[in-house]
């Protein structure tokens, strides 16, 4: 059974008369590995939030696991996804990085012994364990990035979507994202990365999508981008 | 109807003040059928009432609080020795749901008003700029700290947290996530702002020249008139109520 399906969805802004994301019939498979490419304002950040039901589309219908999107409370879809917006920052509500990545656990009710060991599993995978006493917000931009999705890793979605995930990290940092990506591809979470950087989505995309107005086109991504 | 931002001001006043003057509901009713008639002839748009739906829940249950903490009145609804609900507690309760409405209604006449304006108008109120240009920004910045707030409450429940769930459970630790980072970024925000203003030349010199003027007409005057003798009339006229 496909993980995510949008069939024939639209969306236009308020006060907007040119749809955002236009006629978008796609499916993604559980462990799957795509890459959604496009210019500025092509509609890919909001083709993700569409996923995600952060956005309701005004005609078509998005199903996650055979089920209407909506149907799923937020904080359901949040468990099943996880998605990193495009601003980190915005993704940060905590007083210590540790308790950031212990966040979802905690309210879960994860025993206290278990959420220790998977955040410093976590943390010292990202390489953030030592900052693990540090106020987010004080953390450099790739390190946010980096915050937010072991915190998200934490809670073990089934797929992740990632928004721009480049937009403010350094060559090195890139390079170890795309390596924490592919590693946690191959263990079995499907990914859905978006991004305009054409190198970074080398190797990211066994499935590559491009957006253009609104459309999605299969397999152009490296013609037009 | 279209007149001056500082005709719109006058006549949030006086309604305002009405409204705080007055606790019998049915003055304060009389009040809210001016107020909404008022909004209809400056040509408001009522779907903005809309927003004020999230706030009946809040009165239901400031009417029930009004009923155990205001012991006067008829005791309507009794389990054992505890009284739910009296006539005054509904009376009390009332009065604030009017109050609030006049407030509100009177408050939505500067909906529709160009901040731009406001700002004249204050400075030609003799409101220090400084002072009405803070009022500008924080107009600009409410709709942004609303987002923000919005983006966060996302955040929280896409980590997997089921927000019905934590209101039963601890709440207050909840909060403390919520409106931290707010508190944060608009203090970031704040600062950004302060040096971006600086480094464009704000108050640089003391003297401030205006590209646009705004004028009070004839109308205005005609308004502001009607609206205060208005005021005088019904304040005599609901002597009896």
């Amino acid at each position: 059974m496909t993980y995510i399906t949008l069939k024939d969805v639209t969306f236009t802004y308020p006060g907007k008369t040119v749809p955002a994301v236009k006629n978008v019939s796609q499916h993604f498979n559980p462990g799957e590995q795509v890459a959604i490419t496009g210019l500025n304002g092509s509609g890919k950040s909001t083709l993700a939030r569409l996923m995600v039901g952060l956005l309701s589309a005004q005609s078509g219908i998005v199903h996650l696991q055979g089920k209407p999107v909506k149907q799923y409370s937020l904080a359901e879809r949040g468990r099943k996804i996880g998605f990193v917006y495009q601003n980190p920052s915005q993704m940060l509500f905590n007083n210590t990085v540790f308790n950031e990545a212990a966040f979802g656990l905690k309210w879960r009710g994860v025993k206290k012994e278990e959420v220790m060991a998977r955040c410093r599993e976590l943390l010292q995978y990202f390489n953030l364990w030592h900052l693990r006493e540090e106020f987010p917000f004080n953390l450099s931009e790739g390190q946010k990035q980096m915050l937010v999705l072991a915190s998200i890793l934490a809670l073990k979605p089934d797929f992740l979507i990632l928004d721009e995930p480049t937009k403010s990290i350094d060559t090195e940092g890139k390079k170890k994202l795309k390596e924490i990506l592919l590693d946690i591809w191959r263990q079995g979470t499907g990914t859905i990365v978006i991004s305009h950087d054409r190198e970074f989505i080398q190797g990211l995309n066994r499935r590559s999508l491009h957006m253009i107005e609104g459309e999605v086109r299969e397999n152009e991504g490296r013609r037009e981008n | 109807m279209k007149v001056d931002v500082r005709t719109k001001m006058l006549v949030v006043v006086v309604f305002s003040l009405l409204a705080l003057i007055y606790q019998n509901p049915r003055i304060l009713g009389i009040l809210l059928a001016l107020n909404l008639l008022v909004l209809a002839l400056f040509r408001v748009n009522f779907l903005l009432l809309r927003g004020f739906k999230g706030f009946v829940f809040m009165f239901s249950g400031l009417i029930v609080m009004q009923s155990f903490f205001v012991r006067e009145g008829e005791p309507l609804w009794q389990v054992g020795e505890a009284v739910l609900l009296t006539t005054g507690g509904i009376y009390y309760g009332i009065s604030i749901l009017l109050r609030f409405l006049v407030l509100a209604c009177s408050a939505l006449l500067m909906a529709g008003c160009d901040p731009q304006e406001l700002v004249l108008a204050l400075v030609k109120m003799r409101v220090p700029y400084e002072v009405a240009f803070m009022i500008q920004l924080g107009i600009r910045f409410m709709p942004v700290m609303f987002e923000e707030l919005q983006n966060i409450i996302n955040s929280i429940q896409l980590r997997g947290v089921d927000m019905r769930k934590v209101y039963r459970r601890k709440i207050l630790r909840f909060y403390t996530n919520l409106f931290s980072p707010l508190i944060y970024s608009v203090w970031q925000k704040t600062e950004k702002l302060a040096i971006l203003l600086e480094m464009r030349g704000f108050r640089s010199s003391p003297e401030r020249t205006y590209y646009r003027d705004i004028v009070l007409t004839r109308t205005d005057y005609l308004v502001m008139g009607v609206v205060l003798t208005s005021a005088f009339v019904f304040v005599f006229a609901v002597r009896g109520l």
